[in-house]
């Protein structure tokens, strides 16, 4: 494939004049981290790139003196002369400034050129030190709720896990972490994410025109990148919270030709709550490894893990646990100074395990994945760069097995269907500068799913699954006819589809620009859940005979500009997007060890639009931001081959994720070196709900009869949290580096409404709501280290 | 047994979350329709030919007044094989009964409910229980391993599907405690039901079961359609919480075949039922 490529470029391209290209990597002159994301210019010209996730870049250039100009927010200007007259290699080491900026910095690209100049849209960034700075609750650091400040993304509420980006679901958000599929996002239930701060060292959120070489989620991809390890020297990171505690260690291996780090991270409540002479118990931990070998300039090798568990108990007889592990293997290779490569081997898993002392029985589910990708870049020219690249993932879902524990138990064993299958891509995307103006990226995608066999697949009567029942006005399963065994090598289905991507910039002068963006990505695996908030025993299913791929267009527009040098900028850009084939649940589906998924759900669409805002103030004592989103998110599920008009009549209504206005407001103020105090305001819509719209008197109870799906609102969500940072007398030659940090989650107690439910009161027989709220107030002291 | 699953989800999340409140919220209002309670319900080793069918009609969510008995209706049963139609009598209380039903066990009836014009009707199957084999009490299981429990033992016939639905009422609690089941996962099992009462950690009014409580326990032998409904209305009382699942709006059996958008709450059920009562040592 990539001889093909090269002779299709060099036959296509023919190179005007002579032309020399200077290559590298850009690393930190502290730790050897490389950087992600850095600029690398010819200073008085357009010619540029920033570096890509392993710090490499390549500019090619006609031949000529220059001077070659290094940018990252956070670190020194870097200015180098060089006399491009051959292809030549330059490693920078670059240092941070030393009177660091609060890095609010949290947004886009970091040269200013690079933010207006890039086709990429509808990325957030976040700078891990920004996420740092941010209030949080419990005291404990978290990438998810701080992307949750920024425009277009969402969460289901207090205590609930997962995120939500333009009016999508949970599941259509692809998480990575190295690489790795996270399938759930969460420890204790949303309380925290999965992302140990100290261990990750950049995140990138792609909200809409996401890139050729990502596919399988309509919504999303939130790329997390480990950090390498300090290779230069050793050492430590850590914090001590009222929940939790956490220890990072790194430093350089086999004579700084590599390093590793190894993060953990534990609660402690579990140990309090025993203490306490509870029963109850809740805890977790993770563990983050990674490590790194370069064989040579042009090959290094990288190996990373993730491993996470949640546990919980209640009393002696339930106990449940979760958690995700990953590992990868990487080798990156560089071909020549204007082809870059990458080859990952991946290991995912997510698991869940109840126990139920009482009924005598355990529960088992898990999905696995084993994925293998190849990517390339090759950096043609100045003005053409191209991606390309192929994977595949190979998944094993084992939905569920319930065994007794005991002889006595009133159990029998039971295994839902195993389901197997393969997901495969390959793409390729150019960055093409049309000229001076004018930046396309344009590519495609074609993947394809094939579920392989090795289960019996259920048949019904009249191919319904789903039946109308006319006379009832209620859906019901249909019936089974029939089952047809498929062996392990038999293909039960397959889809395939092509996946093209775009996106446009037109520079107006050099502080705005405007954008443009379509893409089309098609997703395979879908988060089987009729609740309201994901839990960790939804299971995932593949796309197979009853379940179709979900499809998704997506239309976006921006502006984005830069005000008095960069020290105000502002993005703006509206979306549109549609997604075909998504599920919803008939009324009273039950998917708990449900075998035929199928027989509980309808076909249907949805779609979202929306605005959004973000003004920043990127510089001085006072940083922050104004985030503002208007939007819509709705869905539709017609009764199609069930017969019926559908869910809510056929009509259009609310998904649990839209939000009409959501405003976030976080800013920091740097009072002097010793002091520094973060806040964050935010205002939501209230989650849709369904409310009941009457009560009838039933076998002894008030029974409510409820309303159309998602047709009420919870009360608004809003909120405010304080922070403030104290750095003690740290010796500025001294390694060791303290600093507390003093929250205030939800400053004026609201009681936010994670959920209102409806009932009897249990004395007077009369009807009453009553609100569960999460959080009230929540104070906390963490104590962070670093030597 | 789906239900404990779903019950130990809401447990975890219900023990750390931390505080409930009562607040005023504003519903919408539907429209009122009429409420069909028609419970032929056979306890075993009886004659059963006393039923009673109750009509009444919806109200606005938060109402308070309890009038909403329906007179003057035309109540109705019929065994469809054997044709014979017997009429309830109105008692002018919102009750219509009769001394002469005949239940047999796996044959259909049809209800017939004339009210303001519109004609009601549902079709229902008479369907058999197994016998309790053993109740006692106990402290180990039940979500708190401490508190009393009631233990219903039953075993479950091996081959046939089967749905049961349980009543637990404590003397003196106003408003009872329901549970369904399947044999899903426990078919041809000998099967241990318990029923606990768990102090609510916020508001304490809940008490736990102590010695010298009364239970009575009623266990129905239902029909698929029936532990359908009543799966998703015993998932509903008392509400939903963040991990519940949407709830609907709930259609029991009985159509209007006048103005079919116009349907009855309620059901029309023909069940088998254990009734029993324990007292707490």
């Amino acid at each position: 494939m990539i001889t093909i490529l090269t002779l299709f470029l060099s036959s296509t391209f023919i190179i005007a004049q002579e032309s020399y290209t200077i290559s590298g990597k850009i690393t930190d002159i502290d730790n050897g981290e490389t950087l992600f994301g850095a600029s690398v210019f010819l200073e008085g010209t357009s010619i540029g790139v920033v570096t890509n996730e392993y710090g490499f870049y390549s500019i090619s250039a006609p031949k000529g003196e220059y001077r070659l100009l290094i940018t990252y927010m956070g670190y020194s200007d870097i200015k180098e002369e060089v006399n491009l007259n051959k292809n030549q290699q330059f490693n920078f080491e670059i240092s941070e400034v030393s009177t660091k900026l609060e890095e609010v910095e949290v947004i886009a690209e970091e040269s200013e050129i690079a933010v207006l100049r890039k086709p990429e849209m509808s990325v957030l960034k976040m700078n891990i030190e920004t996420v740092k700075q941010m209030p949080v609750v419990l005291g404990e650091v978290d990438i998810l709720k701080s992307l949750q400040m920024l425009p277009g993304v969402t969460n289901n509420g207090e205590g609930t896990g997962g995120f939500h980006v333009r009016g999508g679901a949970g599941d259509q958000n692809l998480v990575l972490l190295d690489e790795a599929i996270i399938y759930n996002t969460s420890h204790m239930f949303g309380f925290f994410s999965v992302f140990n701060a100290d261990a990750i060292k950049d995140v990138k959120l792609y909200k809409g025109g996401i890139p050729a070489r990502y596919g399988g989620r309509v919504s999303s991809v939130l790329d997390v990148r480990q950090k390498d390890g300090n290779s230069k020297r050793f050492a430590a990171t850590g914090g001590i919270g009222i929940i939790s505690s956490r220890l990072a260690l790194e430093g350089p291996l086999f004579k700084e030709k590599g390093s590793f780090l190894i993060a953990g991270r534990r609660s402690y409540a579990d140990l309090l709550l025993k203490a306490s002479g509870n029963d109850n118990s809740v805890s977790f931990y993770d563990l983050n490894l990674k490590t790194n070998y370069k064989i040579n300039t042009n090959n290094r090798l990288y190996l990373s893990g993730y491993f996470g568990r949640d546990a919980f108990k209640l009393g002696e007889n339930f106990s449940s646990s979760y958690g995700n592990s990953t590992a990868n293997l990487r080798w990156n290779h560089i071909f020549n100074d204007k082809l870059f490569s990458n080859l990952s081997a991946i290991y995912s898993k997510y698991d869940y395990d109840l126990g139920i002392t009482t009924a005598e029985f355990d529960w088992v589910s898990s999905i696995t994945n084993y994925n293998l990708k190849y990517d390339l870049k090759y950096y043609f020219s100045d003005k053409f760069k191209l991606d390309f690249g192929a994977s595949g993932i190979y998944y094993e879902f084992d939905p569920g097995k319930i065994s007794p524990t005991s002889e006595t138990s009133a159990v029998n064993l039971f295994t839902l269907d195993p389901k197997r299958a393969l997901e495969s891509g390959v793409y390729v995307n150019a960055e093409h500068k049309l000229t001076d103006k004018l930046t396309a990226q344009y590519g495609v995608r074609y993947s394809a799913f094939t579920r392989l066999g090795g289960q019996p697949m259920v048949e019904y009567e009249n191919d319904q699954p789903v039946v109308y029942n006319e006379e009832l006005g209620i859906y019901e399963r249909g019936t089974e006819i029939g089952e047809t065994v498929y062996d392990k090598g038999d293909v039960i289905k397959q889809f395939g589809n092509l996946e093209p991507r775009a996106s446009l910039a037109y520079t107006i002068n050099d502080n705005s620009s405007f954008k443009a963006g379509f893409s089309r990505v098609a997703q395979y695996i879908h988060l089987i859940s009729n609740t309201s908030s994901a839990t960790p025993l939804d299971v995932w299913a593949p796309s197979g005979q009853y379940i179709k791929p979900q499809l998704s267009n997506q239309y976006a527009l921006g502006y984005f500009r830069n005000f008095k040098n960069k020290a105000y900028s502002m993005e703006a850009e509206v979306y549109f997007k549609n997604t075909d084939n998504r599920i919803d649940y008939i009324d009273g589906s039950d998917l708990i060890g449900q075998n035929t998924i199928e027989t509980e759900i309808l076909n249907g669409e949805s779609r979202a639009y929306g605005l959004e805002l973000l003004f920043r103030k990127n510089e001085g004592d006072f940083t922050g931001w104004i985030s503002y989103t208007l939007s819509k998110s709705e869905q539709k599920s017609s009764g199609g081959n069930a017969g019926g008009l559908g869910i809510n009549d056929g009509e259009w209504y609310n998904t649990p994720y839209d939000r009409t206005h959501d405003i976030s407001i976080s800013g920091s103020y740097r009072l002097i070196d010793k002091w520094s105090f973060g806040s964050n305001l935010v205002f939501q819509t209230g989650r849709p709900v369904t409310y009941p719209n009457g009560q009838y008197e039933y076998e002894g109870i008030s029974v409510a009869s409820y309303a159309n799906r998602n047709s009420d609102r919870l009360p608004a969500y809003h909120r405010l949290d304080l922070s403030v940072n104290y750095k003690p007398n740290n010796k500025p030659e001294g390694k060791f580096k303290g600093e507390w940090v003093l929250g205030l989650y939800n400053a004026y107690n609201r009681k936010n409404a994670a959920s209102i439910s409806f009932g009897q009161n249990i004395e007077t027989g009369a009807n009453e709501a009553s609100r569960t709220a999460i959080f009230g107030i929540v104070p906390s002291l963490t104590y962070n280290f670093k030597f | 047994m789906r239900n404990y699953i779903k019950i130990i989800l809401l447990g975890i999340i219900v023990s750390f979350t931390s505080c409930t409140d009562v607040i005023d919220v504003e519903v919408q209002q539907a429209s009122t329709r009429l409420v069909i309670q028609a419970s032929l319900d056979w306890e075993k080793g009886t004659i059963g030919n006393e039923q009673a069918v109750t009509l009444s009609t919806s109200t606005e969510f938060f109402n308070t007044s309890n009038n909403t008995a329906v007179n003057g209706a035309f109540v109705s049963v019929t065994n469809t094989m054997s044709g014979e139609e017997i009429i309830f009598t109105d008692q002018n209380n919102g009750d219509y009964t009769t001394d002469e039903f005949v239940p047999i066990l796996n044959e259909t009836y049809q209800l017939l409910v004339i009210y303001d014009g519109e004609t009601y009707t549902a079709e229902e199957t008479m369907t058999a229980v197994t016998e309790i084999t053993r109740l006692y009490q106990d402290r180990e299981d039940g979500f708190d391993d401490e508190e009393l429990e009631l233990h219903v033992e039953y075993t479950d016939p091996e081959d046939e599907e089967n749905y049961y639905l349980f009543k637990f009422q404590r003397e003196g609690d106003l408003l009872p405690q329901f549970e369904v089941g399947d044999d899903y996962f426990i078919n041809g099992n000998q099967v241990d039901e318990w029923f606990e009462i768990d102090e609510d950690d916020d508001t304490e009014k809940i008490d736990v079961l102590v010695p010298g409580d009364v239970v009575t326990i009623e266990m129905h032998g239902i029909s698929e359609a029936y532990f359908d409904y009543m799966n998703i209305l015993v998932d509903q009382i008392g509400g939903v919480s963040i991990f519940s699942s949407t709830p609907v709006a709930l259609k029991g059996n009985c159509i209007n075949i006048t103005n079919p958008d116009n349907y009855a709450h309620g059901y029309f059920r023909l069940t088998e039922v254990n009734r029993a009562s324990y007292t707490f040592e």
